[in-house]
């Protein structure tokens, strides 16, 4: 447990450290030292034995990782802008974990991951502002409306070549934000503003005090955003570490053998693209009300390439993985603001280095332990 | 007897090669058939269209009382034929423990909320399915029953082959289809393979087996009964000292003299 | 309708039919030759467009002033740079992935296909805003009672069958278009034959961006504007049209790439206050054929062995 631990603690210290720094010098100057530690510690085996510790404690080092993002979230209890980014580090988290149901377990390709985030958050828009569903059932049902739309695609995505998924999600990608632009019902390119967040009286988007201390509002959606995370995650887990995540791996693997031993591949890829996209939808919602407004601008092809990008950085498959890729997706462009307009490049010249010369990611997917903590 | 198996005219075409030529076949319920020919006679076609993987133009299939004919690859397998494939199909990626419960499917719950939300009765039942896949493993090789969640890439091809047949037999099959067992092994490894395979059958009595095989010593020894495949037809049938002696399978073979 | 407009749709209908079928046939040529779907060649044909471009503002600002010289240097210099960059991908980001899951050679393109597009948007002097493309072919136009012949559209659209009509002839007459079938067919026995795969792969790759860059320069001069997303939308069109005519073979992409256009064409004629959807529609078009016909008009060859 300890090298998992020890990682954890020097995590939360860089991640304070980066997130404070204003200078560019000095933000170059840590990301340059993280590279280095990285693989430095890469060379010398760390990485591998800091793997084994979360494999085998998992369940206490998920709960040392929650203590350690509430440390971070203290530590700028009044700093809007920092807050905001952590929210969204979040947020994005979830919607990785649900595209990573689709592409990395089921093997069922989706391109058009952020429209599907863009369908959250539109849905909060339009609840919030013409009925009175409560903000937190809107949540779910950014979710659910994501899944029903994505259902139209299913039969094109059902088809055995991945190709076949590929350009239907292609195409609805571009169809989603053309459509949004050219029509004016739902704001047309401005968008549409998005209702904060209200929780039984309590509005998220009202600042607090706690005796002298200030808090930005943000700390509340950081603790939505953090209940939602969580949630997701043992929902991953408990997915991966079952029959149904060996179902997913077999088809994903081999769909003819697979189906010779009783799958119902159709069903199973049904049931993977639907629940992606649900996760997907819902963590929408939420980042449509954090941030205030909805417009088609933020939730284009190229975005959703971000996001496959992100599952690519942290390693198909790995939960953990995925969280540091997406923290450093995010965070970066916001960090060097000089590379704020390149980024989409950037990125994806950087998955072209993963693919030619490290495909398995940053962290590579281990063995699958049905129980944690089991030993035969 | 009634047949466990039985096709009847069975024709399938690729485009315009007659892979299956009017086949009859039947199986008994625990016996042992060789099903032999030279490259190309429609072996594994055979397989293929038993288990659902290709359909056929015409013929029927039937298995255990029901019609499977052009039944789709899951339906075959509940219905409890099991099969190993001609070149080594196993999830490499994944562990020993993985790819032997990728054969299990049916006797394992599928539920969502079972998966998801029942996780002590989870684990009770990963538990029982680590047992028994752990027992099947040491009839074939107990050094690789220490070694269940190894990921199988890691194993050499014969280790391999035998992970395929456990997976093949985890669901207790009433029929297994063996594609070619023994390919790229030794005699003595085969000869252990074959061993082992007669032992779980001996455990299960039920099991009935249909092998593809070129080592003519494996048919002779261990099957009751041979057909003799060409060109998608049946040419001869019987106990292997009789299709071997049979002229017309000679030629099949062997060109004419 | 007014037979005038509607012989306009017509022709609008074959030149965007062209186009596609052109982007469509090398998505097919890749597919064959190496059974990869290389998702970057929207965008090659995006880059060809700009280098053509380019080299025009060049010249001009050389002093060169005659259109068919002007035409002449951009068709060179475009299409000789496209086919180096088709050369270079297949070389360096696709034949490497070859033994790694076609997951990843689809994810490498698609991520180069990025790559290509920002270059042009952020790199290319105010890359993000459309640029407008000069009209270097004759604008005379011959009066056919209420439609206006125009020449340059004639040009294009013969220039065009005259490029398919040449790639026929190159694959079923030439014994350089007999080993890219070898290959397309069966590699092994290809290699067994004497063919230098690598080199066949390279020339294919070459050869079908090649295309792209000459759709690329007839879509700037068609609609006398190109911008960046431009080659996005043709290729995501161009691989359904390649997908629906069945995917390896070169008749079906070209007939897909009509079908497309026809298609088009008919949603523009009955909603013509749909201007702005025309996109929307193309994409809709997209998803119900592979949701109504994924596998294709003709068959795509499958190659998996049981």
């Amino acid at each position: 447990m300890l090298p998992g631990a020890a990682a954890l603690a020097l995590a939360t210290v860089y991640v304070i450290a980066l997130l404070a720094v204003e200078k560019q010098p000095l933000v170059i100057g840590l990301l340059a030292l993280a590279i280095v530690a990285v693989l430095g510690a890469d060379r010398m085996g760390l990485l591998a034995s800091v793997s084994r510790s979360f494999a085998e404690r998992e369940d206490t080092l998920g709960a040392l990782a929650i203590l350690a993002a509430f440390v971070v979230a203290a530590f700028f209890h009044d700093n809007h802008f920092v807050l905001l980014l952590v929210v969204t580090v979040l947020i994005y988290a979830v919607a990785a974990l649900g595209l990573n149901i689709q592409i990395g377990y089921a093997g069922v390709l989706n391109f058009a991951g952020a429209s599907f985030f863009g369908i959250g958050a539109y849905t909060a828009a339009v609840l919030n502002a013409h009925t009175a569903v409560p903000h937190l059932l809107v949540l779910p049902t950014g979710g659910l409306i994501a899944a029903l739309i994505g259902s139209l695609l299913l039969l094109p995505v059902l088809r055995t070549r991945g190709h076949y998924a590929a350009v239907v999600t292609i195409a609805f990608a571009l169809l989603f934000k053309t459509f949004l632009e050219v029509n004016d019902v739902l704001g047309g390119p401005q968008g549409l503003h998005v209702q904060g967040m209200n929780i039984f009286g309590w509005s998220l988007n009202d600042n607090m005090a706690v005796g002298d201390i200030d808090l930005s509002f943000y700390l509340g959606y950081f603790v939505v955003s953090m209940a939602m995370l969580v949630g997701a995650f043992v929902l991953v887990r408990r997915l991966v570490r079952s029959w149904i995540g060996l179902n997913l791996d077999a088809m994903r693997l081999d769909e003819t053998a697979a189906g010779c031993f009783g799958l119902d591949v159709a069903r199973w890829k049904i049931i993977a693209f639907t629940l992606g996209n649900f996760l997907i939808g819902f963590a929408g919602a939420l980042f449509g009300m954090v941030g205030g407004f909805v417009a088609p601008n933020n939730y284009t092809f190229a975005d959703s390439l971000l996001l496959v990008s992100i599952l690519l950085l942290g390693g198909i498959g790995n939960p953990w993985g995925l969280a540091v890729a997406t923290f450093i997706v995010v965070v970066v462009p916001e960090k060097l603001q000089t590379i704020q307009e390149y980024r989409f490049l950037l990125y994806a010249l950087l998955v072209i280095a993963v693919l030619l010369f490290r495909p398995e990611g940053l962290l590579p997917r281990p063995m699958r332990r049905y129980v944690a903590g089991w030993r035969p | 007897m009634t047949a466990l198996l039985e096709a009847r005219g069975l024709t399938k075409k690729f485009g315009g090669v007659v892979a299956l030529d009017h086949l009859d076949l039947a199986v008994a319920p625990d016996a042992i058939l060789g099903l032999i020919g030279p490259n190309g006679s429609g072996k594994t076609t055979f397989f293929n269209v038993v288990t659902g993987i290709y359909g056929v133009e015409a013929g029927v299939i039937a298995f255990d009382g029901t019609e499977i004919t052009n039944a789709a690859p899951p339906r075959v397998y509940h219905a409890g034929i099991s099969r190993t494939f001609q070149r080594s199909r196993l999830s490499l990626p994944l562990s020993i423990f993985d790819n032997i419960m990728i054969g299990n499917h049916k006797r394992l719950n599928q539920g969502l909320w079972f998966n998801l939300m029942r996780r002590g009765a989870f684990k009770r039942e990963f538990e029982a399915s680590y047992q028994a896949a752990r027992s099947l493993v040491e009839v074939f090789e107990p050094r690789l029953a220490e070694r269940l969640f190894e990921p199988v890439a890691g194993l050499p091809m014969i280790d391999r082959r035998r992970i395929e047949i456990c997976r093949a037999l985890i669901s207790q099959p009433k029929l297994l289809l063996l594609d070619e067992p023994s390919a790229g092994m030794t005699h003595e490894e085969t000869a252990a393979l074959m061993d082992d395979i007669l032992q779980v059958r001996a455990l299960n009595r039920n099991l009935a087996i249909i092998i593809v095989e070129h080592e003519m010593g494996v048919i002779e020894r261990i099957t009751d009964h041979c057909v003799v495949l060409n060109f998608g037809r049946k040419i001869a049938e019987g106990p292997y000292r009789q299709v071997a002696a049979d002229r017309q399978v000679q030629e099949a073979y062997l060109g004419v003299a | 309708m007014d037979p005038g407009l509607l012989a306009q749709y017509v022709m609008n209908g074959l030149m965007l039919g062209m186009m596609y079928a052109l982007v469509a046939v090398g998505f097919t040529l890749f597919f064959g030759v190496l059974d990869v779907i290389q998702f970057s060649h929207g965008d090659v044909l995006t880059v060809g467009a700009f280098v053509a471009l380019a080299t025009y503002i060049g010249l001009r600002s050389a002093g060169i002033s005659s259109s068919p010289i002007l035409l002449l240097a951009m068709l060179v210099v475009a299409i000789g740079a496209i086919a180096t960059l088709g050369l270079l991908i297949a070389r360096y980001l696709v034949l490497p992935l070859r033994a790694a899951p076609a997951l990843n050679t689809l994810l490498i393109t698609l991520t180069l296909g990025t790559v290509l597009r920002e270059s042009v948007r952020l790199f290319y002097p105010q890359g993000a805003d459309p640029k407008s493309f000069p009209a270097l072919l004759p604008t005379s136009s011959i009066n056919l009672g209420q439609f206006n012949l125009r020449l340059d559209n004639v040009i294009m659209l013969a220039a065009g069958a005259a490029v398919i009509v040449g790639l026929q002839l190159l694959l079923n007459r030439t014994k350089l278009g007999l080993a890219i079938r070898a290959v397309a067919q069966d590699e092994e026995t290809a290699r067994t034959m004497g063919i230098n795969f690598t080199a066949i792969v390279l020339f294919t790759f070459a050869l079908g961006s090649a295309l792209a860059a000459f759709a690329g320069i007839m879509n700037g001069l068609y609609y006398n504007e190109i911008n960046f997303g431009t080659g996005l939308l043709l290729g995501v069109i161009g691989f359904s049209a390649a997908i629906v005519g069945g995917l390896g073979s070169i008749y079906g992409a070209i007939l897909g790439g009509f079908l497309f256009a026809g298609l088009q064409t008919i949603g523009a004629v009955a909603l013509p206050f749909a201007g702005a959807y025309k996109d929307v529609f193309a994409f809709a078009v997209v998803i119900a054929l592979m949701a109504w016909r994924p596998t294709g008009l003709i068959r795509e060859k499958i190659s998996e062995r049981v």
